[in-house]
């Protein structure tokens, strides 16, 4: 799976597209790795930008538990932001809202993550 | 088996037996340099032969003609020998018809013992008158000689091969001049030599050598010259050319390597190096002879033998010498020496150059290597074809040279050579394919019985899974206060789905569904773990169902080293008053299908995420109290994510409008079977991409409870 990503000043907000499903939850979460691995104190923050995916099945839920976990053992920032109806719904009822921080929209994410990346956000 | 001898028979049997088949190649071909070598010479001389019977030279002039003491000769003239004069007869009156040359295809080592002198001896009782008369007549080798004398008569001389002491007598200086070398060196050769009678001998204008030398049976070359004693002779064919043509002396061209031709005036014949020439013969023709009964009795037309090399010979069965020629099994001796002279005269002797063994060994190694790349790649069907239009064209082109050039280029022993290569590389390919076979049929084989083990073990293993499962009926016998129903379906042979109902004490009931975020055997194991863990959880102690929540969301994370979740739901009833507490670990809510009037109810409050995802989260509890006959109705995603032949989710409106149709008052069985059936219909065949559980609690009500 493609990952779109754009940078804002220490924040990097990634933009999977599709079905985060069985078929594509190992191709997700390979994409996913080398932005966790950097997600870190002092380093990165990561928002999951979700406006395009249209759904997301247990195993893809999965793959953002497994790096929530990692966020916070690294001490870094994880999010996830404008969920699709369909999306919202999974995550209020597995209750994943409370394993990862959700935002509306991209801009309150970044608002809430880092200052400086709501910054350059605007400015762009 | 000693790894050695398992490593050469390897690499020889690698890559399709290709280093076998350059092996064998190089060993055809350095076999086939060897000059005749295991008798396969006999082969070449074989293919040779065979180019001659399809294809004898055709006579195009005809400048010689035999004078044959043959059958009828004897029959009109008698017994063989003849008496010498009888010869002088024969040598005068072809002699009228002035011949190029008269060749005597005979050696007279002895005086003749019909002479007159000798008649006595034979008859006894002359008188002596007689005998002195008799003894007074010139000897029957005078006679011959007188007729030998002042005409081109060349007589013939035998080579031996030991010296029988005669050779001596009359070895005449041959009229043989070498250039460039000394032709002994490399002609045949031969000890001593059988000649005529003195007197006749000396009458003969040229004497030439008869033997012809049959190589294994067949005489296929004739010696031009020969070394005889000291000397070196003339065959009698060419001696008899030198005589036609009254050329003084024969020359012999000899080079580095041997003899390269021999010379008459100025037609030079090329020869071998042991100055042989390989006659290209044709068929055995009766327009060659004239019997030499019709010539004695002068029928025979003498205009016949003019200006033509005339040889006496004797051709008649019971007495003649006869070889083996590549055209014919028995051919006399006097004709092939006519056959020599026709070849010689029209210029159509075959000839074997030097090159011709480098184009062989060159078309071999081409052709073999051919085979040997090809073979390997090719079904059978086709390398044989390969294989009979390589030796076809090997053999045409042969047999063309033959044709056209009387270029002797041997096709039949690297033919042979090629024939062994390619059954070699054949059977090498084809045993090769067949064991390639064997070994994909054994894998298969293996992949079989693997996969029929790998059922079997998962076959147990989703007895075991199914048979930790409760049944409602085993469970809560007899006459309860509630009313269960449960149904597991794993997507494949095991899952991760799991359900679970015990009592905790006289009440309450525990009851719990939920679903590992996982299928098939890891889900499987991961659920057996945490369905056993929430139940001594659950079982430990007295407890509210969040604490129940969060102990056992401790206890299976230590357990989760596969980084997997569980979506839960638990809830204890009170069967006494009703009080259902329930927690909701990320899990599908319950539906509530009231028994009065009230609508149907999604349990959306209470719980948190699903366990193992967020360490020691504080599960909280929801309550509510239940009226009698009240319905739960719990089930995993596998329900509601049902999909079916167009892709379409079951999805939870189904799910609702389903639960309302059913009704209140119908049982925990009616309403999970409803389910079940509904969803099976939906799909309609379409493998299940989920497992699948449906959990449904009815409460009878407080009054049955004093029942148990």
């Amino acid at each position: 799976m493609d990952l779109r990503q754009k940078r804002y000043a220490d924040t990097v907000v990634l933009s999977p597209v599709g079905r985060i499903d069985h078929s594509t939850s190992e191709g997700f979460k390979a994409a996913l790795a080398p932005y966790m691995a950097r997600c870190a104190v002092g380093l990165d923050r990561v928002l999951l930008d979700f406006v395009s995916v249209e759904y997301i099945s247990s195993v893809g839920l999965r793959v953002l538990m497994l790096a929530s976990k990692q966020a916070k053992t690294q001490g870094g920032s994880l999010g996830v932001a404008a969920l699709q109806p369909a999306v919202k719904e999974i995550f209020d009822i597995s209750r994943f809202t409370m394993v990862l921080d959700v935002f509306p929209s991209v801009r309150e994410g970044l608002a809430r993550l880092s200052p400086p990346a709501l910054a350059a956000f605007d400015a762009g | 088996m000693y790894w050695s001898e398992r490593l050469w028979v390897r690499v020889l049997r690698g890559r399709r037996g290709q280093p076998l088949g350059v092996l064998l190649l190089a060993i055809v071909l350095g076999v086939g340099l060897v000059p005749d070598i295991f008798g396969l010479g006999l082969v070449r001389l074989a293919g040779f032969d065979a180019y001659q019977r399809w294809a004898p030279r055709i006579r195009r002039s005809a400048p010689a003609i035999i004078v044959a003491i043959d059958e009828e000769s004897l029959r009109r003239h008698g017994q063989w020998p003849w008496p010498r004069t009888w010869l002088a007869r024969l040598v005068a009156r072809l002699a009228e018809a002035r011949p190029a040359a008269i060749g005597i295809d005979l050696v007279m080592p002895e005086a003749d013992r019909l002479s007159p002198g000798r008649l006595p001896e034979f008859v006894p009782g002359m008188g002596k008158d007689l005998v002195h008369r008799l003894s007074s007549l010139p000897s029957n080798d005078v006679v011959l000689a007188q007729a030998l004398s002042g005409r081109p008569v060349v007589l013939g001389v035998a080579g031996l091969e030991r010296d029988v002491g005669r050779t001596g007598r009359a070895l005449r200086q041959a009229p043989v001049r070498a250039f460039g070398g000394d032709p002994r060196l490399f002609a045949l050769r031969f000890e001593g030599t059988l000649r005529s009678v003195e007197e006749v001998d000396r009458e003969a204008r040229g004497h030439g050598l008869l033997n012809v030398e049959p190589e294994r049976g067949v005489v296929r070359r004739m010696p031009l010259v020969a070394g005889a004693a000291d000397a070196v002779l003339p065959a009698f064919g060419v001696e008899m050319l030198r005589v036609a043509t009254g050329a003084p002396v024969l020359t012999v061209r000899v080079g580095a390597s041997g003899i390269e031709g021999v010379g008459i005036n100025d037609l030079l014949i090329p020869t071998e190096s042991d100055g042989s020439v390989r006659v290209r013969f044709a068929r055995h023709d009766p327009s060659r002879f004239v019997s030499a009964a019709d010539v004695l009795s002068g029928t025979a037309e003498l205009h016949l033998f003019e200006r033509k090399l005339v040889l006496i010979g004797v051709t008649a069965l019971g007495l003649s010498d006869y070889q083996a020629t590549p055209v014919a099994e028995r051919m006399s001796g006097v004709e092939i020496h006519a056959q020599l002279l026709e070849s010689i005269f029209d210029g159509d002797l075959l000839s074997r150059p030097r090159a011709a063994a480098w184009a062989e060994a060159g078309v071999l190694i081409a052709a073999g290597l051919l085979l040997v790349l090809a073979v390997p790649r090719l079904p059978a069907r086709t390398s044989v074809a390969l294989f009979v239009l390589v030796i076809g064209a090997m053999g045409a082109g042969g047999f063309l040279l033959y044709l056209h050039r009387g270029v002797l280029f041997d096709a039949a022993l690297p033919s042979l050579g090629l024939g062994v290569l390619f059954t070699s590389v054949l059977v090498v390919t084809l045993a090769e394919a067949e064991s390639q076979r064997r070994a994909l049929r054994r894998s298969l084989e293996q992949q079989r019985e693997q996969a029929a083990r790998v059922a079997g073990e998962l076959e147990a293993a989703r007895r075991i899974q199914m048979s930790s499962l409760p049944q409602p009926t085993t469970a809560f016998p007899g006459d309860t206060p509630l009313d269960l129903y449960a149904f597991l379906e794993p997507a494949r042979e095991v899952g991760g789905d799991l359900y679970d109902f015990f009592a905790l004490d006289h009440d309450r009931v525990f009851f719990l569904i939920g679903d590992v975020s996982g299928k098939g055997l890891p889900g499987s194991l991961f659920m057996a773990v945490s369905k056993a863990l929430y139940k001594s959880v659950a079982l430990r102690q007295a407890r509210p169902v969040e604490a129940v929540m969060r102990e056992a969301n401790a206890e299976i994370s230590r357990e989760n080293t596969g980084g997997l979740f569980v979506t839960m739901l638990a809830g204890i009833l009170d069967t006494r008053t009703g009080l259902l507490e329930y927690c909701n670990a990320g899990h599908e809510p319950p539906y509530l299908l009231p028994s009065g009037a009230r609508p149907l109810l999604r349990l959306m409050d209470g719980g948190g995420p699903p366990l193992c995802a967020v360490d020691c989260f504080p599960y909280a509890a929801s309550s509510r109290r239940l009226e009698p006959g009240d319905t739960l109705c719990l089930v995993t995603d596998g329900v509601t994510e049902a999909v079916s032949p167009g892709a379409a989710l079951y999805g939870r409106n189904r799910l609702e409008a389903l639960l309302m149709q059913v009704g209140r008052a119908a049982s925990a069985s009616e309403v999970g079977d409803a389910i079940r059936r509904e969803v099976e219909r939906f799909t309609d065949g379409v493998e299940p991409s989920d497992d699948m559980a449906i959990l449904v609690v009815r409460w009878k009500g407080p009054a049955s409870a004093t029942g148990r």
